[in-house]
């Protein structure tokens, strides 16, 4: 058994942060019931990259990787009968997860007070740009945006260069991580307690508590009240500590100081250790080591590949890694040993491989987690939830000819 | 022997747990403060014998003046100063750490696993991130906890599983990012791809997977009355935030390198540089009306027009020149005022905010962001932390208590937890599990 089987999410979510969200909840066994609008639904099928760089609702990369083992249900939840359907939805539901921007819930007669009244244990959690309050509460961010202000933008990036933002969604999916865990955490209360929550979770918080740098570099500037420009690895941590040129291709190294003696070992250089310029952690603090090294260094990371250097980092307890593209990463023996990447066979693609679990359940029954369920296309399990909420085929019927589902 | 539970009194959803926490660097712990920050009573397990590279700071004793002092990036120490204790001081484990306790002992003599087995007895469950073999030297392994407390709750986050080829490959969480592919989709378009920045957001990844896990492990027990383990190595961890690339590549074989700040479909998008040193502002216009809202503000109405910028995909084609455009405005505009403009005319803008612009920041302090937490070995200094991830019912969760000095909580948890007499735990202290210093010759 699953830790959220027999868990029902109403998720009202778009887009990105949400649906990853729910995409964990579903991974670990919730029931996600998607709510989408009946007009072209979740915004997301109409973002690359797309099937055979097709565009088309049911072809979207990015909403396939985001909504696997989920059920969509079309509902206009704008119209009176919508929201009968919604609160119906929220009386068998634990929890529900909405993106809209602060206010849009209460103003459609959705509000937490209006749900707990239909359901006391609900859990609700509203995802947005900068939480219920505050004087940015109606502001706009992307991806880029979000992260400027409250990532470690400003500390990331080469001195002479613009600072430069983490790769494609990554902060926005961040956020959809937080409120999955911020969604365990209320739904463990409500269960314990009998009385559900409202989940208030600002996008810009999330972001600025993340210990992707920015956590720590907030400590330090309370603790110095500096705040340092972009700075080299090697002007942080000190020699072999940055990225290096290789035979073919870049190898990321952190060497840390009681690991020098093995790195000399590694590059055959152990006689460096009686010179006193290289003796001590002392000595290799000075400014200038980590510039002297380099002539030692980069001549054998130059005679070796990205392979050999990893397999001699392992070897020796060296922290390091080589830069992969994403053809190398899927080529990596290590994830195709253990099965990570997961083929998942959606009727508008065919088979695609995904990338498997955040993480594995290893219970005393020893069952692994099943296969996924590809995403489902636009509204279809409508009826199939409809049914489970008391409807006949006559009374959907009725519902799709006034345009509500 | 006790079992008593702490009991903080604070209503929070995690009261009445006890964690234990052998946690290094930076995931592992930033998902027991998360536990924490929610009520859960965390026990940090460090030995007096073994320093843990990068956890309690770099090393135990940086040399004074070097950059593992001086540095902000988060690595350093309250005026530069590591003190007489570093490792009470270090910005990297304090940022991370609040709301935990901490104790000592040593592991690798057996009154240290039999202290160790008592703790196991007295906990809902234990947190780790480290190499599969050293945990295994020192006996955490499901087959034996399992038998002391079949209840336990067991995270395990080892940077790339309990099994397959790098089982005991040891990294951090940019290394496991180097290999996911994300430095070089991220590196400088036209640029030497070394150039490119480093970050960690696999650990950030790492912490809230590892938190998450633990509710899930939870939720099973609660249901089940049985304890599991959870695996989440890091790495994996991480790759699903990759997730769009991985299938453009699964599904149109193509691999993207150096985007830096651009998007693959809209423009701008980009870090604009602004008045002042190392002030910068980042745009993105999602479609036409805002584009063009843009161009007011800019005051260049007519750029809206042209036909090399009046759709989306004209914009995105030349979108090197219409940077070059919207630079030449905004160096000589003060940061924070474009980001306000361009707000109140519904445009995605935001300033790259450094420490001290996040500090400053009204809207912050509006929610009460941040809270003020001191620490007893920092007199010197009144702080302020982050506040929680989230919020419930409106409530801000408060910061409750400093990050533990090395053995802080040593009494509490013998005594309390364990019980052992005053007698006992002169021993223990004399037999060098107790205490609140590394032994001298660990650097």
């Amino acid at each position: 058994m699953l830790p959220l089987d027999g868990v029902r999410v109403l998720d009202l979510s778009r887009y990105t942060a949400g649906p990853f969200c729910t995409r964990m909840l579903a991974d670990y066994g919730a029931d996600i019931v998607k709510v989408e609008d009946p007009n072209g639904g979740d915004p997301a099928r109409y973002i690359g990259p797309f099937f055979h760089d097709e565009p088309d609702p049911e072809k979207s990369g990015l909403f396939l990787f985001l909504n696997t083992s989920k059920r969509s249900v079309t509902i206009d939840f704008k119209t009176e009968r919508g929201k009968d359907l919604i609160k119906a939805l929220v009386r068998s539901s634990d929890i529900l997860i909405e993106g809209f921007p602060p206010g849009t819930m209460h103003s459609l007669g959705l509000g937490y007070e209006t749900l707990a009244a239909e359901n006391p244990k609900l859990v609700m959690t509203s995802i947005t740009n900068f939480g219920q309050t505050g004087p940015y509460r109606d502001w706009q961010v992307t991806d880029l945006t979000l992260y400027a202000m409250a990532g470690d933008m400003w500390g990331s990036g080469d001195p002479e260069l613009e600072p430069v933002k983490t790769a494609g969604r990554m902060a926005t999916f961040h956020v959809g991580y937080a409120a999955a865990l911020a969604s365990s955490l209320a739904l463990h209360s409500a269960t314990m307690k009998g009385k559900g929550h409202w989940v208030d979770l600002s996008a810009y918080e999330a972001t600025s508590q993340s210990i992707d740098f920015r956590l720590l570099r907030l400590m330090g500037y309370q603790y110095s009240q500096k705040v340092e420009p972009r700075l080299s690895p090697a002007a942080t941590l000190g020699l072999a500590n940055g990225v290096y040129p290789c035979s073919d291709g870049l190898f990321a190294f952190n060497v840390l100081p009681n690991a020098f003696p093995a790195l000399l070992n590694m590059i055959g250089q152990s006689d460096l250790l009686e010179q006193p310029g290289w003796a001590t952690i002392q000595a290799r603090a000075r400014p200038d080591a980590a510039e002297e090294f380099d002539v030692y260094l980069i001549p054998w990371t130059l005679e070796h590949t990205r392979k050999e250097i990893q397999k001699a980092a392992m070897e020796y307890g060296i922290l390091g890694a080589p830069l992969n593209t994403i053809d190398g990463l899927m080529d990596d023996e290590h994830f195709r040993q253990r099965g990570f990447f997961e083929t998942i066979d959606h009727p508008a693609t065919g088979p695609i491989e995904y990338p498997g679990y955040n993480f594995a359940i290893h219970t005393g029954d020893g069952q692994p987690l099943p296969p996924r369920r590809p995403a489902p296309t636009l509204g279809q399990h409508t009826t199939e939830v409809l049914a489970e909420l008391g409807y006949d085929g006559e009374a959907v019927a009725r519902l799709r000819s006034q345009g509500v589902v | 022997m006790t079992t008593d539970r702490f009991d903080s009194g604070t209503g929070l959803p995690l009261d009445g747990l006890r964690i234990l926490d052998i946690t290094v660097v930076w995931a592992g712990p930033y998902g027991t403060m998360q536990l924490a920050d929610w009520g859960a009573e965390i026990i940090r397990i460090e030995s007096l014998h073994h320093f843990a590279a990068s956890t309690r700071g770099i090393v135990a004793r940086p040399p004074k003046g070097s950059p593992m002092v001086t540095s902000t990036g988060g690595m350093g120490y309250p005026d530069d100063e590591p003190g007489d204790r570093p490792w009470n001081r270090a910005a990297s484990f304090n940022a991370n750490s609040r709301n935990k306790r901490a104790m000592t002992v040593d592991m690798t003599k057996p009154e240290g696993q039999e202290v160790f087995e008592d703790l196991v007895r007295a906990s809902d469950g234990l947190v780790e991130n480290n190499a599969p073999t050293n945990m295994e030297r020192i006996g955490v392994t499901w087959e034996r906890l399992s038998k002391i407390n079949p209840r336990l709750i067991l995270i395990r986050q080892p940077a790339f599983g309990l099994d397959g080829p790098y089982k005991n490959y040891r990294t951090w969480g940019n290394h496991m990012e180097a290999l996911s592919g994300h430095p070089l989709i991220r590196a400088y378009p036209d640029e030497d791809a070394s150039r490119g920045p480093s970050g960690v957001p696999a650990d950030a990844a790492g912490g809230i997977g590892g938190a998450l896990a633990f509710m899930m492990g939870l939720r099973y027990r609660e249901k089940t009355g049985k304890g599991l383990t959870i695996e989440v190595p890091s790495a994996q961890n991480f790759i699903p935030f990759l997730g769009d690339f991985i299938m453009d590549y699964t599904m149109n074989g193509r691999v993207h390198t150096q985007l830096g700040n651009q998007d693959l479909a809209i423009a701008p998008h980009q870090a604009y540089r602004c008045e002042g040193e190392e002030r910068w502002v980042t745009i993105a216009c999602r479609d036409d009306r805002e584009f063009r809202a843009l161009c007011e503000v800019m005051g260049n109405e007519g750029l809206a027009d042209h036909p090399d910028y009046q759709d989306s995909l004209n914009r995105w084609n030349n979108r090197k020149q219409l940077d070059a455009i919207i630079s030449q405005w905004t160096a000589t505009q003060n940061a924070r005022s474009v980001m306000e403009r361009l707000q109140a005319v519904g445009v995605p803008a935001g300033q790259i905010m450094d420490e001290a612009d996040a500090f400053a920041d009204p809207h912050h302090r509006d929610r009460g962001f941040w809270q003020p937490l001191d620490h007893p070995e920092i007199p010197e200094r009144s702080m302020e932390h982050a506040g929680p991830l989230f919020r419930m019912d409106g409530q801000l969760n408060t910061v409750r208590r400093a990050a533990p000095r090395l053995g802080e909580d040593n009494e509490y948890v013998y005594k309390e937890i364990l019980g052992f007499s005053d007698e006992k735990y002169r021993e223990f202290e004399e037999s060098g599990h107790i205490g609140m210093d590394y032994d001298p010759s660990i650097a």
